[in-house]
């Protein structure tokens, strides 16, 4: 585990989908101190970030499982070693912004391990809106 | 495309360290086991074409977007 200064170092053995060679980011938050949202920022390439928020701020019904395969990868014990991440597609609109909910991020908090998993079920979309419209 | 033809219980290796192993195959289907180090990822394909797209498309979002979108919060639940 290392920490670029203070700031949380995540690393993604495999990258993530689309972006299979970014394996070290950063995150940070975005905005004011009550803003639930983060930018995680790719150290391996300087122009990639991702807005990412908790799920549970926006989708409070949303319980993922997380699989056996997932468990091991990222060497959780149970679920309290994880920390879940949602990726948000920012719109023009900004309220008219989605998250997506196919392919949450699970953290191992102990070794910042992480990966982008999926929820395989049919029951979550990958552009979930944030809001009700 | 390579093709190979498998029964249930063999096997085909990729590179060296992932192993596709046919564990059964019923009616239309077949089912695989993958074993793979932890810096191959393994997807069903429509899924992780999904996932690339996504991906993509909310990369680097334009910065005159992010601070309205951080000034963003859940409606407050209604009071009963």
């Amino acid at each position: 585990m290392s920490d670029t200064g203070s700031v949380p170092e995540l690393h993604f053995d495999g990258g993530v989908p689309g972006f299979p060679d970014a394996r070290r980011f950063v995150l940070m938050r975005l905005g004011a101190d009550d803003s639930p949202f983060s930018m995680l920022s790719s150290l391996d390439d300087p122009d990639l970030e991702f807005v990412v928020v908790p799920p549970g701020v926006f989708f409070p019904a949303y319980e993922p499982e997380i699989d056996d395969d997932v468990a091991e990868r990222l060497g959780l014990r149970s679920a309290d070693d994880a920390l879940l991440l949602v990726i948000v597609t920012v719109a023009e609109r900004a309220q008219d912004s989605t998250a997506n909910l196919l392919g949450p991020i699970v953290v191992n908090l102990h070794t910042r391990a992480a990966v982008q998993a999926v929820l395989d079920t049919g029951a979550y979309d990958s552009r979930e809106a944030l809001l009700p419209s | 495309m390579l093709v190979l033809t498998r029964r249930a219980n063999q096997s085909i290796v990729i590179g060296d360290n992932v192993v596709v192993t046919v564990l059964e195959v019923r009616g239309d289907q077949v089912r695989l086991g993958i074993r793979a180090p932890r810096s191959v990822t393994v997807h069903r394909e429509e899924v992780f074409r999904e996932l690339a797209e996504t991906n993509r498309a909310a990369a680097s979002p334009a910065s005159d977007s992010l601070s309205a979108l951080a000034r963003l919060r859940p409606p407050r639940p209604k009071e009963g």
